[in-house]
């Protein structure tokens, strides 16, 4: 059942900032909406929720259609069964803890017995079983997340709609708080549509990531799959860092940049002609330059930039096919002579843009 | 997204369910024909009365005459001395509220609080009220004349308030606390990290004001001059007390002769009037154009502190300038209506005095004062019910749901901003004669309302633009209906600031004198205007007695209703 979207399209004064989206999301999935901001994906999940109309398209929610441009059916957000957690968590001021997650319960006219069993059942689910008598007004940023959380599953919604809710915390926080996120989704088994511009979040939450770009869809699939085959350099620079080398294919499916390197992939070539070669900093090796020949798949270079990040050390190498970013854990001196290398199946032939 | 359009108006063909919308459309429509017929309809009479031979009412031909008479030699005259007293009034206001202010958020002043209430007192003081303690006090027969006279024997120094400095002394004297109102919220919100980094750099305080903090406030003073200059065109009041009797008339109150006083010259009047909007218009157009140049940096999180610079021995001047200030505004004003309203006929020695409560007994005796009470409370009390409903639909149309023609409405509702409170009497006088109306308190209460529609817009909608959209869509989202999230979450976070624009209407429509100089009838008759009268029949002693009874009542209630009104 999940949530199906068809169609959507969105025009903000005369741009179309959601331009023809279709997907769907199965019953307990999580599907992150990434991309950078005014690429659509904030306006697809309010259009989902009912915050906005879209000019054309088809939403249903659990089997259910919310919205049908060709029939003219538009069902309000309060009618749709939805939990949503708003990126300024929209706590609000004038209530206790208690009373902004009862609030739900309380519009629906459940019972004063069952609204305090699932309030305390909520608060106790995101860890704040303590403060449900705090006036809203002395939770600390983190504090407020949860209890936007709690508030967007007490009554048990249908889908859950997150948008971008860790924006606001800082760094540390952000790390516990999505792996909290993530376990709480996975025992509520709720379909959950997630916005955000944090590749790492996304990366780590989701069972699918759906990148866009532009209000259209650039590329649906798993976390692994999308990182490991992105469709396009957009996509390749969304989800990780990307580096990129500029080559020409030939018919034996090896490529040739104008330094002299020879590329070799694993896979299956799309085209002949202009593209761009994609490898992962973490997936070209490191090592001493041993002089002499070197074959395919291999650069020779200078390191121009060390920078010591803890566990490891980022390069920046000079090559005769440009300046990579590299990270290894041996180490090296600026100026030192290197020798860096990939196997096929991590590098990947893109279209020139 | 910044560009979204409320969910209520996608003026898209998708019928369904919506329910609500069609009833919002008509609650608008509802809302922009009562402030187009309660500020559109005065002008246009007013347009139509300067071109008419006669009084509204009356049988009138068409003429040119009104607005050529404007050229003459008196007009002019008027014009010119307007312009000089509220050019003086102006520059000193904003000077002395910028003084205050950033001796209050800047230094190490040490009553800061103290003054701030103090100020905040003044500002809500009547200018009526003032003007006439300053008659008390320093008209040719007044008290500090009489104590020259008496007590030191000095002949040469006389104090005459009937005069051009008259008026310029109490109006700023009244115009200073908002000066400082206007001048606070950008110099607190300033970053002051910026003046710090001045000191850093070796900057002594001095240079640091002339070089840093006042290039940086340069358009809020601007924006200030402005106000103070409309403020002071339009006051009436005080050039009317003071002014009248000493032969000096501003625009104002020629308006108000020219109206009042046989032969009538209402079409003069009218096109006096349009003529005074024509320059108060300007300014607020002005003053609108440098707020918006308005960008210096500002910090909006919380947890810094300002360092005080310290004043070392300035402070001591500092406070007695401040306690000056204060006396002169405030205390001495209010000591010399208490002691007068309590003496049987007026003497400047308080020890040759005859004490009495006579002026008290006879404003329960008097049934017309009786009524002007009553009166004076439907009015503000009423009449500020319905500006804060009108002041409140407006802003949440014009600043959370946008419907197609907001900005209309919007430039409708700040239209007030640049009208003198006596022009828009006078075109209430040329429209609402011709209604079944005329004649009540309804007159009062809809002139009202349009004056002071904007200081029920602007307040409300400040708080409205800071109201995150996101609490009233995570109400839907939780499943409230529209009308439930209204109820329960909007109304609950507005109230505070409802309160507060209530307070401020009842205190704007109590205290009117110049809207309410023309249209008033017998039976109409507010408080305002019975302390004047009595005050122009010279008795003194009940109109002081009045004004300190109206004082106390409208303290205490606004204490009541309120609980602390004057928390500042």
């Amino acid at each position: 059942m999940g949530i199906t979207v068809k169609g959507l399209v969105k025009h903000y004064g005369g741009k179309a900032v959601v331009d023809h989206i279709d997907f769907a999301i199965a019953d307990g999935e999580l599907v992150s909406l990434l991309g950078p901001s005014g690429c659509g994906k904030t306006t697809t999940l309010r259009c989902i929720a009912g915050l906005e109309t879209p000019e054309s398209g088809h939403i249903a929610i659990d089997g259910e259609v919310v919205f049908d441009a060709e029939s003219g059916l538009v069902v309000e957000p309060y009618h749709r069964n939805i939990g949503m957690v708003f990126q300024s968590y929209a706590i609000w001021p004038h209530m206790t803890v208690f009373e902004n997650v009862a609030f739900p319960l309380r519009v629906r006219g459940v019972a004063a017995a069952e609204i305090d069993r699932r309030v305390a059942r909520a608060l106790e689910r995101v860890g704040l079983g303590a403060l449900h008598g705090r006036s809203s007004q002395q939770l600390s940023g983190g504090q407020q997340q949860r209890v936007a959380v709690a508030r967007a599953i007490v009554h048990e919604p249908a889908v859950l709609l997150f948008d971008e809710p860790l924006s606001n915390l800082d760094a540390r926080l952000r790390d516990r708080t999505r792996a909290e996120i993530r376990q709480l989704q996975r025992e509520l088994n709720v379909s959950t549509i997630y916005v955000t511009h944090d590749q790492t979040e996304a990366l780590s939450l989701s069972d699918r990531i759906l990148v866009m770009h532009d209000g259209r869809i650039r590329q649906l699939g798993t976390p692994e799959a999308i990182y490991a085959h992105p469709n396009d350099m957009f996509v390749a620079e969304v989800v990780g860092a990307a580096n990129f080398f500029d080559v020409t294919v030939d018919e034996s499916g090896a490529a040739t940049d104008g330094g002299g390197a020879t590329f070799h992939t694993a896979f299956p070539i799309v085209g002949t002609g202009r593209a761009r070669a994609m490898i992962r900093p973490d997936k070209l090796l490191v090592g001493p330059d041993p002089g002499g020949l070197t074959g395919p798949n291999t650069l020779r270079g200078t390191v121009r930039q060390r920078l010591f990040m803890g566990g490891y050390y980022e390069y920046v190498v000079e090559t005769g096919s440009g300046s990579p970013r590299v990270l290894s854990s041996r180490e090296f001196a600026e100026g030192a002579q290197v020798v860096l290398s990939f196997e096929p199946s991590d590098c990947i032939f893109l279209a020139g843009e | 997204m910044s560009g979204a359009r409320s969910l209520a108006f996608n003026d898209r063909g998708t019928s369904g369910d919506r329910g609500g919308g069609w009833l919002i459309r008509a609650i608008f429509i509802a809302t922009f024909l009562v402030t187009a017929f309660l500020i559109v309809t005065p002008l246009v009479a007013l347009l139509h009365g300067s071109f008419q031979t006669g009084s509204p009412g009356m049988k009138t031909a068409f003429t040119w005459k009104n607005w050529a008479d404007l050229g003459n030699g008196n007009i002019i005259h008027t014009l010119l001395i307007t312009c000089l007293i509220s050019v003086v009034t102006s520059v000193f206001s904003t000077i002395g509220g910028a003084g205050l202010t950033w001796l209050v958020y800047r230094s190490d002043f040490r009553f800061k609080r103290s003054l701030v209430a103090a100020v905040g007192l003044s500002f809500f003081f009547p200018g009526f009220i003032l003007a006439m303690a300053w008659v008390i006090l320093a008209s040719p027969g007044g008290i500090f004349n009489d104590v020259l006279d008496e007590f030191f024997g000095v002949e040469w120094l006389r104090f005459d308030i009937y005069s051009v400095g008259g008026i310029i002394w109490i109006q700023v004297l009244h115009i200073v606390p908002f000066a400082f109102f206007t001048l606070r919220g950008p110099m607190i919100s300033m970053d002051s990290s910026l003046e710090e980094a001045g000191y850093a750099s070796g900057a002594n305080p001095w240079a640091v004001i002339r070089r840093v903090t006042l290039p940086l406030m340069i358009f809020p003073l601007l924006s200030s001059l402005l106000l103070c200059f409309v403020l002071s065109v339009e006051q009436f009041a005080i050039p009317a007390m003071v002014g009248i009797p000493g032969h000096v008339n501003t625009l104002a109150t020629e308006l108000y002769l020219l109206t009042s006083f046989s032969p009538p010259n209402t079409g003069l009047a009218a096109a006096v009037g349009l003529a005074m909007s024509a320059v108060t218009g300007l300014s607020i157009f002005l003053q609108r154009q440098v707020v918006r140049r308005h960008t210096a940096p500002t910090v909006t999180g919380r947890g810094y502190r300002v360092r005080p610079l310290t004043l070392g021995p300035w402070r001591v001047a500092a406070h007695g300038v401040c306690l000056f200030y204060v006396a002169m505004s405030f205390i001495i004003p209010t000591l010399a209506l208490i002691y007068t309203s309590g003496i049987k006929f007026f003497v400047a020695n308080p020890f040759e005095a005859a004490w009495t409560w006579r002026n008290y007994h006879q404003i329960w005796e008097s049934p017309g004062t009786i009524r002007a009470f009553w009166n004076t409370l439907v009015v503000a009390g009423g009449g500020a019910v319905l500006g804060l409903v009108l002041g409140t639909l407006i802003a949440w149309f014009t600043h959370r749901l946008k419907p197609r023609g907001y900005r209309a409405l919007d430039a409708l509702a700040s239209l007030p901003f640049g009208i003198p409170g006596i022009v828009i009497g006078l075109g209430f006088l040329w429209s609402y004669v011709y209604l079944p109306i005329y004649g009540t308190l309804l007159v009062l209460v809809f002139c009202y309302v349009a004056r002071f529609l904007p200081y029920a817009t602007e307040t409300i909608g400040a708080q409205v633009v800071q109201l995150d959209k996101a609490l009233e869509e995570a109400a839907w989202a939780s499943g409230a209906n529209r009308l439930a999230s209204f109820r329960r979450i909007i109304l609950p976070l507005l109230r505070p600031t409802l309160q507060s624009g209530y307070f401020l209407l009842f205190i704007a429509y109590f205290r009117e004198i110049a809207a309410a100089a023309l249209i008033y009838t017998a039976s109409t008759q507010v408080l305002s205007i019975s302390i004047w009268a009595f005050f122009e029949n010279a008795n003194w002693g009940v109109a002081s007695a009045l004004s300190i009874v109206a004082t106390v009542i409208t303290v205490a209630l606004m204490a009541t209703v309120m609980r602390a009104p004057l928390k500042v």
